[in-house]
C-alpha cells in the first residue's frame, strides 16, 4: 500500500524568515511528529524560497489540494494540520472582495504571473537536489551534454533572450563571441551584486532556486569552453551565499561539477566571492577588479569581456535571472520560451515591486506586461485608492514612469524610447505624496556614496547635483537650476568612465522631463506641490472636513496639534516639524498642505 | 628593405589626414600630428592610463555614427573622423573643467584651464570645496606604485574619495622620493626640506649628502632601497664624485704601467 503524501511547503525566504516562518516550520514539524501522522499519510514539510508575496507572509501552502494561507503564525500549526483533512482554516486563507479564496490561482496576485525563472521557487526545497531533479531539473543540462556547443548557442539565440541584468544583451551573441576566442582558461562568471535599494530579484532567486542558477552556469561554460565559473553574491546576502554554497557541494557530490560533469570528459569548477559592498562592483569591469583582490573600481576599455576579461582572459558576465531562464530553454527548446513576450523583448522578466503598491513582492510577468497590468492587476493599485503618480524602474540608473505611459508594454525597448527603463527589475511605485524633486535628490545621494569616486563626470557631477537638488527641496533653488542640472547630466551621459555614471543622470532627466512644473513650483513659488519638502511645506487642518477623531493628535511627535474630541483641531505652526504624520494617520483627508508663506 | 607592411589606419582629425597603426591610441595620433587635445590624468611615463578625469575627450564618427570618447585610451581600430573641438566636446569638457575648478579651488591651473575652456558662465552656481588642489588624477597613486613602493592609494570611495597614506598614517613604505610631488599636475602634493630633513605625508625623513662633494644624495630610506635592489652596499658618495674617483684611480693605475 502506498501512502498519501501531503507536502506542507513553508515559505523561508528572507522576508518570511523575517516574520517569523522558521518558528511556523517548527511548530508544524513538532506538531506533525505529536501526532504520529506518519503512519498513514506521509507528510512533508518543505522549507521553500521566497513565494513572492513578503508582505504576507509567513505563506505556509498545502500541496497537492493547493491551499495557501497567509500570515501564519506558530499557533497556528495545530488548525494547520487538522486541514490536512478537513475544511480549510478560514482565518488563514486571502480575502478578496468579501470572499475567501483558497487556491493560488485565484489569488489575482498569482494568478496573472507567468513562471519561468521563479517556477520551482516556493515549490521546492532549495536545499534538497532530489526535490530540484524530480521538477524537472538538471534535464536542461543533459540536453546539453547531447549537443555541440554551437548547438547550445543556437537554442539561447532563437530563444531571443537578453540580459536581464539591465543592458539587455543578448546572451546568444555574448556566448558565440566568447566560444570564437581560442584563449584559454575561460571564465563563466555570475553577477549576484544586486545593489539597487528595493530590488530582491536575484537574490530570491539565488536563495529559492540555487541549482536552476547553477545548472544555468554549467551550459554556458559548455557553450563557450570554459572550465572556471565564479559567482559573485552582494556581501549582505547570507541566505543566498549559504544555499548557493550547499548546491555547489550536492553537485559536487552527485557528479554533476568537478572534473566530469554527469560522467563526461567536461570539466567545471564554481566558487563563490564575496561582494565588495558598494553598488559599482556590479559593474563588470569593478565586479572583475573585486573578483582578481583589487580595489572595486571599474576600468576604463574599449576591449569587452568577452574577449579580455576576468585575469585577462575571455568571460562571460551574466545576471542570476538570465542563468536561472536557462536550464527552460535548453529543455524545453528555445521555440518554446520566445513564444512569450514581445517582438524584441522575449520570455519573462521578475519585478520586485515595491513602495506604496497594496501588494508588494516578487512577480514574474511575460515580457510586454503593461505597467498597469503590474500595479493595479497584480499589485491590487495604490495603498488607499491614492493617486498612482510615477513608478521608478530600475534603481538608481533607470527612470520615472509616468502616469501618461502606464498602458505602455514593459520591455527593454519601449521604455528606453519614451526616456525611461526596465531595468534589472526594481520597481518602485510613488502615490501623490511623493515628490518628483525629493526623490531624484535620494537617488543622487545614493549614488554620491555608491560611484567608485574615480572618474571627474560622476564624483563631481554628482556632488553638485547633491548640493543643487538639496537647495531646491529646501527652498533655495534659482532661476537656471533645471539648465545647469540638464548640462551636467548630459555630460555625465557622454563622459563618464563607466555605466554607472552614464546612467546616474537618468532620475534626475526622467523627472525633469515628465515633472517639470514640480521643480519650478519648488524653485518660483517655493511650494512643494506633494506636501514632502519641509521648509516648502505647511500642514493646515480643514475645519470643514475634519471630524475631530484625534487620530493626527496622537500621530504628531511635536505635540503640535490641539482640539476637542469631535470638533475640529488645529496645528500649532509654531511647533509643527512638518513631518506629515498628520496627514497619513487622517481617515477623512483633513489634513493639506500649503505653500509656506515666507 | 624588408620592413613588414602593418595595417595603416587613415582618420581624418579636425580637418586634417593622419595615418596611424591598428590599435593606436587617439590622442598619441592626434600629438604626433600636432593636434592638441588637453590631458590631466595622462602623463607618458606610464603605459596604462587610468581614463578619469575625462578632459581628454573627442568625437569620433565611424559610419556617420558619431559618440564621446576619452582619446587617451581610444584605440583606433578601423577609418574614423575625429572632432576635437565639435561643439558637443567644447560644451562637456567646459562642464568638466567647471567641475574640476570646483574640486580643486585653490589649483590656478586647474583654475586657468576652466576659464580657457569655457570660462565660468553659467557655472556661479556651483559650490566649491572649501580648500585644495587635488583633481584626483590620480597620477602620484601611479607614480608611487610604478616604484614598487605603493604608499599610498586613493582611498574611500564616492564624493569622498581622496589620495592618503594608509589610515592617514605616515607610511611605513614611504620612502620620501619625491616622484609623487614631483609628477602631480596641480602641486597639491608638499613637502618640506631643510638642511637635514625632508618631510612628505607627514614623515620625516633623514637627509644624506655625499661625504666627498656635500651633494645632496637622497633620503636615507631612498640610498637603501637602491642598495637593497642591486645587493650592494648604501653609498657613501655621490654618483658623481664615485666616477670621479673611479677615473683618478685609473688615471694613477696607468701612469704606473
Ligand atoms: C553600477 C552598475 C551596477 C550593476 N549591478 C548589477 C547587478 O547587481 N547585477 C547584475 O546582474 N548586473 C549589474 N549590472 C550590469 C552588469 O554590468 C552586466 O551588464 C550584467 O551583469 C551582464 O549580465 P546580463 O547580460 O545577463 O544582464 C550593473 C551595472 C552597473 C553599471
Ligand atoms: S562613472 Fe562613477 S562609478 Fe563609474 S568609474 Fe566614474 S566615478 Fe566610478
Ligand atoms: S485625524 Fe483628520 S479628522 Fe481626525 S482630528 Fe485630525 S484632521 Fe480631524
Ligand atoms: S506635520 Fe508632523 S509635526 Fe506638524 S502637525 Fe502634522 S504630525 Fe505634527
Ligand atoms: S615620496 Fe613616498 S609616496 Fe611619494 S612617490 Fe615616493 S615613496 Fe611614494
Ligand atoms: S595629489 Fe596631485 S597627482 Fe595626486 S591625485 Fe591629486 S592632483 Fe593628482
Ligand atoms: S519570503 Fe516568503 S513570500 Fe517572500
Ligand atoms: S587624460 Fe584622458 S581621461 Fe584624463
Amino acid at each position: 500500500m502506498t501512502k498519501r503524501t501531503e507536502k506542507i511547503l513553508v515559505c523561508c525566504g528572507t522576508g518570511c524568515i523575517a516574520n517569523g516562518a522558521l518558528d511556523v516550520a517548527a511548530a508544524i514539524e513538532a506538531e506533525v511528529a505529536a501526532r504520529n501522522l506518519d503512519v498513514e499519510v506521509s507528510v512533508d514539510v518543505v522549507r521553500t524560497g521566497c513565494s513572492g508575496e513578503c508582505e504576507q507572509g509567513p505563506v505556509v501552502r498545502l500541496m497537492p489540494r493547493d491551499t495557501m494561507y497567509y500570515r501564519v503564525k506558530e499557533s497556528d500549526a495545530s488548525a494547520i494540520i487538522d486541514s490536512l483533512e478537513g475544511d480549510p482554516v478560514e482565518k488563514l486563507l486571502l480575502k478578496k472582495g468579501g470572499v475567501q479564496v483558497e487556491h493560488m490561482d485565484e489569488n489575482p496576485f498569482y494568478a496573472l504571473q507567468h513562471k519561468v525563472v521563479l517556477k520551482d521557487v516556493g515549490i521546492i526545497d532549495p536545499l534538497s537536489l532530489d526535490d530540484y531533479i524530480a521538477h524537472g531539473g538538471y534535464e536542461g543540462l543533459k540536453r546539453a551534454l547531447e549537443i555541440t556547443p554551437e548547438q547550445i548557442i543556437d537554442e539561447v539565440d532563437k530563444s531571443g533572450l537578453r540580459g536581464k541584468g539591465g543592458a539587455g544583451f543578448p546572451t546568444g551573441r555574448k556566448w558565440r563571441t566568447a566560444a570564437g576566442y581560442d584563449v584559454f582558461p575561460k571564465y563563466i562568471v555570475c553577477n549576484g551584486d544586486e545593489g539597487d535599494p528595493g530590488a530582491f530579484m536575484d537574490g530570491s532567486t539565488m536563495e529559492g532556486s540555487p541549482h536552476a542558477v547553477i545548472e544555468g552556469m554549467i551550459i554556458g561554460a559548455l557553450a563557450i569552453g570554459a572550465e572556471e565559473g565564479i559567482l559573485y553574491i552582494r556581501d549582505e546576502y547570507a541566505l543566498a551565499r549559504d544555499h548557493i554554497q550547499k548546491a555547489i557541494d550536492s553537485a559536487y557530490e552527485a557528479g554533476i561539477l568537478g572534473d566530469s560533469i554527469l560522467g563526461t570528459s567536461h570539466k567545471l569548477h564554481l566558487s563563490i566571492v564575496r561582494g565588495g559592498g558598494a553598488f559599482v562592483c556590479g559593474e563588470s569591469t569593478a565586479l572583475m577588479a573585486s573578483i582578481e583582490g583589487r580595489v572595486g573600481e571599474p576600468r576604463a576599455k574599449y576591449i569587452r569581456s568577452v574577449q579580455r576579461g576576468l585575469f585577462d582572459h575571455p568571460t562571460v558576465l551574466n545576471n542570476v535571472e538570465t542563468l536561472a531562464s536557462i536550464p527552460t530553454i535548453l529543455r524545453d527548446g528555445g521555440e518554446e520560451y520566445a513564444k512569450l513576450g514581445t517582438e524584441n523583448s522575449k520570455g519573462t522578466k521578475v519585478f520586485a515591486m515595491v513602495g506604496k503598491v497594496k501588494h508588494t513582492g516578487l512577480v514574474e510577468v511575460p515580457m510586454g506586461t503593461t505597467l498597469r497590468t503590474l500595479i493595479y492587476d497584480i499589485g491590487g493599485g495604490i495603498i488607499d485608492d491614492r493617486h498612482f503618480k510615477a513608478s521608478q524602474t530600475g534603481g538608481p540608473s533607470g527612470g520615472r514612469i509616468p502616469e501618461s505611459l502606464l498602458d505602455l508594454p514593459v520591455d527593454f525597448d519601449t521604455l528606453t524610447e519614451h526616456g525611461a527603463m526596465m531595468g534589472s527589475g526594481g520597481m518602485i511605485v510613488m502615490d501623490d505624496r511623493s515628490c518628483m524633486v525629493e526623490v531624484a535628490r535620494y537617488y543622487v545621494d545614493f549614488l554620491c556614496e555608491e560611484s567608485c569616486g574615480k572618474c571627474t563626470p560622476c564624483r563631481e557631477g554628482l556632488r553638485q547635483m547633491r548640493a543643487i537638488l538639496t537647495d531646491i527641496c529646501e527652498g533655495r533653488g534659482q532661476e537656471g537650476d533645471i539648465e545647469l542640472l540638464e548640462r551636467i547630466c548630459h555630460t555625465m551621459e557622454d563622459a563618464s568612465l563607466c555605466a554607472l555614471g552614464r546612467t546616474a543622470a537618468n532620475p534626475v532627466l526622467t523627472t525633469i522631463k515628465f515633472f517639470r512644473d514640480e521643480y519650478e513650483a519648488h524653485i518660483k513659488e517655493h511650494r512643494c506641490p506633494a506636501g514632502v519638502c519641509a521648509e516648502l511645506t505647511q500642514f493646515v487642518i480643514d475645519a470643514a472636513a475634519c471630524t475631530g477623531c484625534g487620530m493626527c493628535m496622537k500621530a504628531c511627535p511635536a505635540d503640535a496639534i490641539s482640539g476637542e474630541k469631535k470638533t475640529p483641531h488645529s496645528i500649532d505652526q509654531a511647533k509643527c516639524i512638518a513631518c506629515g504624520s498628520c496627514r497619513e494617520a487622517c481617515h477623512f483627508s483633513a489634513v493639506l498642505t500649503e505653500g509656506r508663506s515666507a | 628593405m624588408s620592413e613588414l607592411v602593418k595595417e595603416q589606419i587613415k582618420l581624418v582629425l579636425d580637418g586634417k589626414e593622419c595615418f596611424c597603426e591598428k590599435g593606436e591610441y587617439l590622442y598619441d595620433v592626434a600629438k604626433r600630428n600636432d593636434i592638441f587635445i588637453p590631458v590631466l590624468c595622462r602623463s607618458d611615463a606610464f603605459d596604462d592610463h587610468r581614463a578619469c578625469c575625462r578632459v581628454c575627450i573627442v568625437e569620433v564618427e565611424i559610419r556617420g555614427k558619431s559618440k564621446v570618447v576619452t582619446s587617451c585610451v581610444y584605440p583606433v581600430e578601423e577609418d574614423c573622423t575625429v572632432y576635437t573641438q565639435s561643439e558637443k566636446i567644447k560644451e562637456e569638457r567646459a562642464v568638466v573643467m567647471a567641475l574640476l575648478a570646483h574640486r580643486a579651488p585653490e589649483s590656478e591651473i586647474i583654475g586657468g584651464m576652466a576659464q580657457g575652456m569655457g570660462g565660468t558662465e553659467g557655472f556661479a552656481r556651483l559650490t566649491p570645496l572649501e580648500a585644495g588642489k587635488c583633481i584626483l588624477c590620480g597620477l602620484c597613486v601611479q607614480a608611487c606604485d610604478s616604484l614598487g613602493t605603493g604608499a599610498i592609494s586613493t582611498v574611500l570611495r564616492g564624493t569622498e574619495k581622496r589620495v592618503d597614506t594608509p589610515y592617514g598614517n605616515p607610511s611605513k613604505a614611504c620612502i620620501g622620493c619625491l616622484s609623487c610631488a614631483n609628477v602631480c599636475p596641480t602641486g597639491e602634493i608638499v613637502f618640506e626640506e631643510n638642511e637635514k630633513t625632508r618631510t612628505i605625508w607627514k614623515r620625516e625623513f633623514e637627509l644624506v649628502f655625499c661625504e666627498e662633494c656635500g651633494a645632496l644624495m637622497g633620503t636615507r630610506e631612498m640610498l637603501e632601497r637602491a642598495a637593497a635592489e642591486t645587493d650592494g652596499e648604501v653609498p657613501k658618495v655621490c654618483d658623481a664624485c664615485r666616477k670621479k674617483a673611479m677615473a683618478d684611480e685609473m688615471m694613477h693605475t696607468y701612469r704606473f704601467v
